[in-house]
């Protein structure tokens, strides 16, 4: 290069750098995109996640000036997942988004979420052990923490009040187990119009998985490769689904029996009871009944386990924001404004311990119900919940296992080794 | 032969078309490829697949634009270093850097096409190859580790209906292909070139061997020239010195036996004339001599000059030198003095070259009218002959002719004689006085000593 072009070319390129400089060290607004969905996480009309969210923004705005939260309002849940993925793939993908528990274990495989122990860890203000454990373990892939619990849901038991004191049955109170509830389920099954066929019956809806989990059983190892089908617990509760499908005699109980108020019991979310039990749904469903829900029964002299859904919240791997990002997550997940605002926006259940203990009753089971459950059962049961697997075969596993136990429950299938050998079947499959 | 490398079909101009070919194939492949990724993801999007594209990844692949960007620059950057690696000018830090930033880049762009196209492996591969001819041409091509995080290229084709889907997979496997037989075809070009290179440093070789044997004729050549040169300059001293006196002399002398009985008189006057022509002649001789003299016999006595002599040889060779002088002998001549220092001279240069001594000893001293000249080394001494007699050479000849000049005698010994080392060398010249006083008899004898020891 000559002399006379390198004085004409070294200021520009001075002057370039410059520019280039000034432009990288711009000041620019911190833009937190959030990915939330519309509706109800639990699969029952109402829910209104902006709404409880709105309020978390606000004030983290106001906590941290110069931050911009924004989402993409509209995005139904069902469509959820299918957003989620086409923002991943176009890479434009929300900074803090609400994780399905179908999508969990897809991100989390392909490394699409931040590892968060590394900011638990250097977090002072977090602790794991506010959150109910299952809840949090459920965020966790492969012993790392992943996604933080948002909300949470489980299951109760629905029982027709009317229908129990029609037979001069005492509703169960607090904590109750199998025992009674065979022995209320036999005496409620009866012909009551005297036509020669059951018209009443004990329970609805109630299936070995339940009562598995109920039993205690674990049915898979944690790395989704083996099952223990054979174990005691699991025969435990297949036989009890036997006994009470045995009282019906073969009569297919339908959800047409239980709207008519002739099923004294049937499993029921966490989210439906809080949906139909206040108004204005109450008037929509059950009107010709009394009803309300217990937790669900336990093993005689067992631990009260009950099955555990989680909403849960994760960081995108490949965020700009990692500060902010955590700084948000950590603000939804464990403060107690939000978590009591999952209350009353959601029909979901804080994630958080502490929160259902303190609340009012009103607050955890609507206006105007009158529950025979307290927020300290409620709690109660959240620390002994235990959630379902997340490993990919899960699924097929499952239904696998339910057509062979479900011939075994109705008795097409002699017990034998039966479980034995779907434990072999099963196990192939996982294998394979 | 600069000339022949500017030409175009040469080793050097055939290789560089070779990897720019399969540089411009490559990053032709490379934009397909994310091309394609690119123009697929975004159509996954459009038509609502992607939670079930996703479904089956093992990896987050990169957004449409970013993977295009990402697998272009660092194509380019692979290009950048690998052109500064191939050039021989950086220094060896420089060139390890290249290296590892062309092999970075080549992952990175490899990582972004999501391992769907390796060829660009056998680009730093090329480039290594550049350098390292016929060593490190081992790469490792199994990237079998690096592949659980990536989007399978058939999870991309899986995309489009059978027949597309077909034609995709067979185009990625031809490219692939075709990749490689550019690269085999560099390989080709390269080992041709490799070739005709050792081909070209051969004859370069003979004929540098050639141009030696040349030379070295040239040397003696020159040598014999120089060795006439003097000769004539000797010839034509002795004739314009030497021989212009005499001549004058004769002429002179002519006109005296002619004049010398008519007048005595002017005959004398003439003589005198004679006398002072012969003593100029002598003038011109001993100057003429004199210009063959050693320089330090020109300039300082014989004395100062032997130390002066010994004590340069000690320092430019190392050897120990002990200038032994017990007695001076006094009014040498100058040929004397000439022949006494050439002795030393040789001797101690013998010492050096031939015996490579460590020691030698040299001492000078006059008995009865004689000059001793003796000189020992505890060097390896010369080699001798199945009777024990050393193998004259040049200078120990030359020395003997010195010395027989003057009527002096040269003996020495090798110590290998005896089974042992060293070289011990005596000569003995007699006094100029005393060999005046007693004749010539003890000359001859003392020349026919010499013959019968050295000559035979």
């Amino acid at each position: 290069m000559s002399g006379r072009w390198r004085i004409v070319l070294t200021p520009l390129v001075i002057l370039f750098c410059a520019a280039c400089l000034c432009y990288a060290l711009r000041p620019t607004p911190h833009v937190l995109r959030v990915g939330i969905f519309v509706g109800s996480p639990w699969g029952v009309p109402g829910g209104d996640i902006y709404g409880m969210l709105d309020e978390s923004i606000a004030a983290f705005e106001e906590a941290h000036p110069g931050v911009q939260v924004t989402y993409v309002s509209g995005i139904s849940r069902d469509d959820y997942s299918e957003w989620l993925a086409e923002r991943f793939l176009a890479g434009d993908e929300p900074d803090v988004f609400l994780l399905l528990p179908e999508d969990f274990e897809l991100y989390a495989a392909q490394g699409a979420l931040l590892p968060l122990a590394p900011l638990e860890k250097d977090d002072a203000a977090f602790d794991a052990s506010a959150f109910y454990p299952a809840a949090f373990a459920y965020g966790q892939y492969d012993g790392e923490s992943m996604a933080l619990p948002l909300a949470c849901m489980t299951r109760l038991m629905f029982v027709n009040k009317t229908l129990l004191a029609r037979e001069g049955i005492a509703m169960p109170e607090g904590r109750w187990t199998f025992d009674d509830f065979y022995r209320i389920a036999a005496a409620v099954t009866r012909d009551t119009d005297g036509d020669g066929t059951l018209d009443q019956f004990g329970v609805y809806d109630y299936d070995w998985q339940l009562a598995a989990t109920a039993t205690g059983a674990q049915l898979f190892r944690d790395d989704g490769r083996a099952s223990y089908f054979a174990a005691p617990e699991v025969e435990q509760a297949v036989r009890f689904c036997m006994k009470l499908s045995a009282l019906t005699r073969g009569h297919q109980v339908t959800p047409r029996d239980f709207d008519l108020g002739r099923v004294a019991f049937r499993p029921f979310s966490f989210a439906e009871y809080r949906t139909y039990k206040p108004y204005p749904w109450r008037i929509k469903k059950y009107m010709n009944f009394e009803w309300d829900c217990i937790p669900l029964p336990e093993q005689p002299g067992g631990t009260p386990h009950a099955p555990l859904g989680v909403l849960l919240a994760g960081i995108s791997a490949r965020t700009h924001e990692k500060a902010l990002a955590w700084a948000f997550l950590r603000d939804i997940t464990t403060s107690d404004e939000v978590q009591k605002s999952v209350l009353a926006h959601t029909q979901g259940l804080p994630a958080k311990r502490g929160i259902l203990e303190t609340a009012a009753p009103a607050d955890v089971f609507g206006e105007g119900v009158t529950a025979s459950l307290t927020p300290a059962l409620l709690g109660e049961t959240l620390d002994h919940a235990v959630t379902a697997p997340k490993f990919k075969r899960y699924e097929g596993a499952m239904l696998l296992s339910d057509t062979e136990i479900a011939k075994l429950v109705h008795g097409t299938v002699s017990f034998d080794n039966a479980l034995n050998r779907l434990q072999k079947e099963v196990n192939a499959y996982l294998q394979r | 032969m600069p000339g022949n490398e500017s030409l175009i079909g040469t080793p050097r101009a055939a290789r560089t078309l070779a990897h720019r070919i399969l540089l411009v194939y490559n990053a032709l492949v490379v934009f397909l490829l994310a091309g394609f990724m690119s123009v697929t993801q975004q159509k996954i999007i459009a038509s609502m697949n992607a939670r079930a594209f996703l479904e089956d990844l093992p990896a987050m692949p990169l957004s449409p634009e970013l993977g295009l960007a990402l697998s272009l620059c660092a194509l380019f950057v692979l290009w950048a270093a690998g052109h500064l690696y191939r050039r021989d000018t950086l220094p060896r830090a420089m060139h390890w850097t290249c290296l590892v930033i062309e092999i970075v880049a080549c992952l990175a762009c490899m990582r972004s096409l999501n391992l769907a196209y390796d060829g660009v492996v056998l680009l730093v591969v090329a480039d290594l190859m550049h350098r390292y001819e016929g060593r490190n041409q081992g790469a490792d091509y199994s990237l079998a580790a690096f592949a659980v995080h990536a989007v399978p290229f058939d999870a991309y084709t899986a995309y489009y209906v059978e027949p597309v889907r077909a034609v995709l997979s067979a185009l990625r496997g031809g490219l692939v292909s075709l990749n490689l037989v550019l690269f085999i075809g560099y390989l080709v070009v390269i080992l041709k070139g490799s070739h005709a290179e050792k081909q070209r440093i051969a004859m370069l070789n003979d004929q540098l061997a050639d141009a030696n044997l040349r030379l070295r004729a040239y040397a003696i050549e020159a040598e014999r020239t120089a060795e006439t040169r003097e000769r004539n300059r000797l010839a034509r001293e002795i004739h314009d010195t030497l021989g212009h006196a005499l001549t004058g002399i004769a002429a002179g002398l002519d006109a005296c036996i002619v004049m010398v009985d008519t007048a005595p008189d002017f005959t004398k006057q003439q003589l005198v004339k004679i006398r002072e022509t012969a003593l100029r002649g002598i003038k011109d001789v001993r100057r003429s001599v004199k210009k063959l003299r050693p320089d330090d016999l020109e300039q300082m006595p014989l004395r100062d000059a032997l130390v002066h002599m010994t004590q340069e040889f000690c320092a430019s060779t190392g050897m120990d030198v002990r200038l032994n002088i017990l007695k001076m002998p006094a009014h040498l001549r100058e040929d004397e003095e000439e022949v006494v220092y050439r002795v030393v001279q040789e001797g101690i240069t013998n010492a050096n070259r031939h015996g490579h001594a460590q020691h030698q000893t040299v001492t000078i001293t006059v008995e009865q009218g004689r000059i001793y000249l003796l000189l020992y080394d505890d060097g390896e001494g010369a080699p001798v002959d199945a009777d024990g007699r050393v193998e004259e050479g040049f200078g120990l000849k030359h020395m003997k002719e010195r010395v027989g000049l003057l009527h002096g005698t040269v003996r020495y010994e090798s110590g290998q004689a005896f089974g042992g080392h060293g070289f011990s060398l005596e000569v003995v010249i007699p006094e100029r006085k005393a060999a005046l006083s007693e004749g010539a008899e003890p000359d001859t004898k003392n020349l026919q000593q010499t013959e019968g020891n050295d000559v035979r």
